[in-house]
């Protein structure tokens, strides 16, 4: 019975593992001019569950948030929160566990909640050093009109661990 | 003529703080973050509350009020924002022109709910943005007669469009307050207009969570409408027309802003009877919760 409770716990872990996540963002956010901009954004993100740390900075224009080693925010999560606030969500500099697949030539990656289809643009040196399974993954994750966010998202990687 | 008016208005920035002062240790407060007196179109985030504490005085030839006004402000979506402001006058005028205080706070002592919706944004770089709001609000009187006209309920209107950026601001609108007629008597309606430049030097960049810091120079345009009165002449096309210009300054540290200026009158073409004014001061505490 304790042997079947492990099993079923390796198996929970391994598909929580297989699943993926996004451990760092470095979103861009346009339209944000003064103090109490910033602060709200942060307060904001701060409430996410799974945000670690959170620093905004106006003159950068960006919010760099680093992740909980566990969680399942997505990318989505973060925009909307970014829009809510007024401003306007652009490219994000992500870093996350994922799965690699290749579908007709075209290599995606998947954490839990979203799908990142990896860009053409990505330098080829790179894409060759891509291999199916799980991936740690770097890159710049292209603007999406903020209204129409799907949770689908273009990448253009810049390193893989 | 400036030597007259400097020692007043000294004295009644000492008046204001105080009043100010001894509003803010009983409550938090707080308003926009743009100009003192100009229209402005920034919105509160979602969820977002912002409540205001100010202190303001308007100077006629004989007479100066003091007035202090809570805002209190809920952003529904991050493009619509309710408003509601209460006055506390500590002297008012016997016979107060008809103006503004700012862009969601009226000057006289009026209960204002208002609603603010900014229809158009666009964030095209870091801290850079086009937007435009528009705002509708009503307004109950606190006082029965102003200038021995009986005061009704009134309606107001406004829009304006504007650029914010780190460095430079500015933003053009234009308003329309309505009295309504009581006991057969009404008052004048108010068109008004405003334009702003805001700049923030250099050495005020620092990254948040440093002191922010940027200056308004601020002017207003109004057209106060004749005061009528049932069975006689309507003076419909009469009206006064007054240009104010003047500095303000807002200070923003995470979630407090101070903002202080004054408006000084260039132009006054007043109808027979309008009253003259010699400047306004105002201070203003934000909190954003």
């Amino acid at each position: 019975m304790r042997n079947i409770f492990r099993i079923m716990m390796i198996g929970l872990f391994g598909i929580g593992t297989a699943s993926g996540q996004i451990t760092k963002v470095d979103q861009e956010v346009y339209g944000m001019d003064c103090a109490p901009c910033a602060y709200g954004l942060e307060r904001g993100l701060k409430k996410m569950d799974g945000l670690q740390e959170v620093r905004v900075s106006l003159n950068d224009g960006k919010a760099y948030m680093g992740l909980a080693a566990e969680n399942g925010l997505k990318l989505r999560s973060i925009q909307e929160e970014v829009k809510k606030n007024g401003f306007s969500a652009k490219k994000a500099e992500v870093t996350l566990i994922g799965n690699a697949t290749k579908e007709d030539g075209q290599w995606y990656i998947e954490t839990a909640n979203e799908r990142f289809s990896v860009s053409q643009d990505t330098p080829k040196a790179l894409l060759q050093k891509l291999t199916v399974g799980t991936a740690t993954i770097s890159g710049t994750v292209q603007d999406e009109e903020d209204d129409n966010l799907s949770g689908q998202w273009s990448i253009v990687l810049t390193k893989i661990e | 003529m400036i030597r007259k008016i400097f020692p007043k208005i000294s004295l009644n920035i000492s008046y204001l703080l105080l009043i100010l002062l001894l509003a803010v240790t009983g409550m938090a407060m707080a308003q926009g973050h743009g100009p003192l007196y100009g229209l402005q179109t920034p919105t509160l985030a979602k969820g977002g509350v912002d409540l205001n504490v100010a202190s303001m005085s308007l100077s006629t030839e004989d007479e100066t009020s003091y007035m202090l006004r809570y805002l209190f402000s809920y952003g529904i979506t991050e493009d619509l924002q309710i408003n509601l402001t209460t006055p506390t006058m500590i002297e008012r005028l016997g016979d107060a022109p008809r103006t503004r205080g700012n862009s969601n706070m009226p000057a006289n002592g009026d209960i204002e709910a208002s609603l603010w919706y900014r229809f158009f944004s666009n964030a095209f770089g870091v801290g850079k943005r086009f937007e435009s709001t528009a705002i509708v609000g009503v307004s109950a009187p606190t006082d029965d007669v102003r200038g021995q006209v009986n005061v009704g309920n009134s309606v107001h209107a406004a829009i304006s469009t504007g650029y914010a950026s780190r460095t430079w601001y500015g933003w053009i609108g234009g308003g329309y307050q309505y009295y309504f007629k009581k006991g057969g008597e009404q008052l004048g309606d108010l068109p008004y207009a405003s334009a702003v430049v805001g700049y923030r030097p250099n050495i005020f960049m620092g990254d948040y969570p440093k002191p922010d810091w940027r200056i308004f120079i601020e002017s207003l345009a109004e057209f106060p409408g004749d005061n009528k009165f049932e069975g006689q002449m309507d003076f419909t096309d009469s009206r006064s027309t007054k240009i104010l210009v003047g500095p303000s300054f807002l200070g923003l540290y995470g979630a407090w802003g101070i903002s202080f200026g004054a408006m000084f009158p260039v132009v006054q073409d007043l109808t027979l009877g309008a009253v003259k004014e010699r400047y306004r001061l105002a201070i203003n505490l934000s909190y954003w919760l």
